[in-house]
């Protein structure tokens, strides 16, 4: 775990084209989905009409129209300005409810993406703590052999343990708890660990579908 | 320039709507303009606005018609692929979140469960309260940590790092350095070592604890004899 800082951070760049083939090709992806972004948010936040198009270096277009393309390039090119007849009116209106209820979709989500990232900072912060006090959490790959030999041991007793709860519970009828669940409240953290919420989709027997746990490597 | 997190909604008040468009119309045509210079690429930007029946441009009339013409060429097909308008495109925006969403999530749940074998490690129990799902969580997470253990054994047994010591001087002298962090290394002398493996091993009981079998009752075993350290550990381990 180291403390040095990789790569330089933001740096100011010359404002001519890139000669790094794939730096240029990361720029253009990056700076595309940011603009595209920005002329979202100017539309939602003004409520104005706009076209965008950009060609990639490997010539694909992209484009970006608000209420649609089509219709902001027709405008322009015609140069006929814009009629606004009632229906016209009614569909913009109907239009801009919809974008109005996924603006606050795409903010309600973003919200709880935040709350998870503090959740990781704190959950980092405990490891670091965690780590400080006892050895065996820190990481295998700096232990010796011994160490590793003594940690399996004492996982394996543990693992026998959690199986003797395991029997213990079904014999009694679980998977009822006495306990609720909290749902989704990531910064409830004067909560027991243990008692903290799970993630809605987190079945009854995750055993079955480790795949919910996504582990590449510890 | 303003830090506040400003919220996804038409802006009611016309003079902060007209005050936020003049600013981010002009910070948009200039993204749209570093696009096109740093990636060497054509673009094009028209901005209607209410406040004037003519549009913002960039690069300029005739570079717009230049490249709304190269779009125009293109096959329905190819002028389509990339093409979003503001829902399409905030549904991939909400999509994306979910995506992340859900990826933190499991990630802070591994981390959680990470934290909580740990301190069962430490502690003499398992605490009665906890759920089925966190158990069965549990035990996968010891088997994953158990799994990358052999795996480091592996590869420290192919680089001929010598056998697993199971003799206690060496195991307890290195959870010694470890522990005690004083410096004084594998190869402290006599007594000296004995003495702290002593220390070591008392303030392990409740490793000891734990393999009789989670059993809070039974007492670790005499720890008196340093010289039968082999039995001593032996005894513990295999029953």
């Amino acid at each position: 775990m180291s403390s040095e800082r990789k790569g330089k951070g933001r740096q100011k760049i010359q404002m001519k084209k890139m000669s790094n083939e794939s730096n240029l090709q990361v720029t253009f992806s990056k700076r595309r989905s940011g603009l595209f972004k920005k002329a979202s948010e100017l539309c939602t936040l003004c409520g104005v009409d706009v076209a965008l198009v950009v060609f990639s270096p490997s010539e694909k277009v992209f484009s970006f129209g608000h209420p649609n393309i089509d219709t902001v390039i027709d405008r322009y090119l015609s140069q006929v300005p814009l009629q606004t007849t009632a229906t016209m009116q009614f569909v913009e209106a109907h239009r801009n409810a919809n974008l109005c209820e996924l603006n606050a979709q795409l903010t309600e989500i973003n919200n709880k993406l935040d709350d998870e990232k503090k959740r990781n900072d704190e959950l980092s912060l405990l490891r670091k703590a965690i780590e400080d006090q006892f050895w065996w959490a820190c990481p295998i790959d700096g232990m010796n052999r011994a160490e590793l030999e003594f940690l399996k041991k004492a996982l394996e007793e543990l693992k026998k343990l959690v199986a003797q709860h395991v029997n213990g519970l079904t014999i009694q009828g679980a998977p009822t708890q006495a306990f609720p669940f909290f749902v989704g409240n990531a910064s409830s953290s004067n909560i027991p660990l243990y008692h903290q919420a799970l993630p809605p989709q987190v079945s009854q027997n995750p055993m079955l579908e480790p795949h919910l746990f996504g582990f590449n490597n510890m | 320039m303003t830090r506040k997190k400003v919220k996804l909604a038409f802006i009611i008040n016309d003079s902060a709507r007209k005050a936020t468009f003049k600013k981010r119309k002009k910070g948009l045509m200039k993204k749209v303009s570093e696009l096109s210079t740093l990636c060497g690429i054509d673009a094009c930007a028209i901005i209607y606005s209410p406040y004037d029946p003519q549009p913002e441009v960039w690069p300029s009339p005739l570079g717009v018609q230049r490249v709304l013409s190269k779009f125009r060429r293109m096959p329905e097909l190819e002028q389509s692929k990339k093409m979003v308008n503001q829902e399409s495109f905030l549904r991939q925006r909400i999509q994306k979140a979910k995506d992340q969403l859900t990826k933190q999530r499991k990630d802070n749940r591994e981390k959680e469960m990470t934290q909580l074998m740990f301190q069962y490690l430490s502690a003499d129990k398992i605490m009665p309260n906890i759920s089925m799902v966190d158990l069965n969580d549990m035990a996968w997470l010891i088997d994953q940590y158990l799994k990358d253990i052999n795996r480091r054994v592996e590869s420290l047994t192919k680089n001929g790092q010598g056998q697993p010591q199971m003799v206690a001087p060496t195991m307890v002298t290195n959870g010694v350095a470890k522990i005690e962090d004083n410096g004084q290394g594998s190869n402290g002398h006599g007594n000296n070592v004995l003495d702290m493996n002593m220390d070591v091993m008392q303030k392990q009981h409740w490793f000891m604890n734990l393999m009789n079998h989670g059993g809070g009752g039974e007492e670790a075993a005499p720890l008196g004899d340093a010289n039968h350290q082999n039995g001593f550990w032996q005894n513990q381990f295999f029953h």
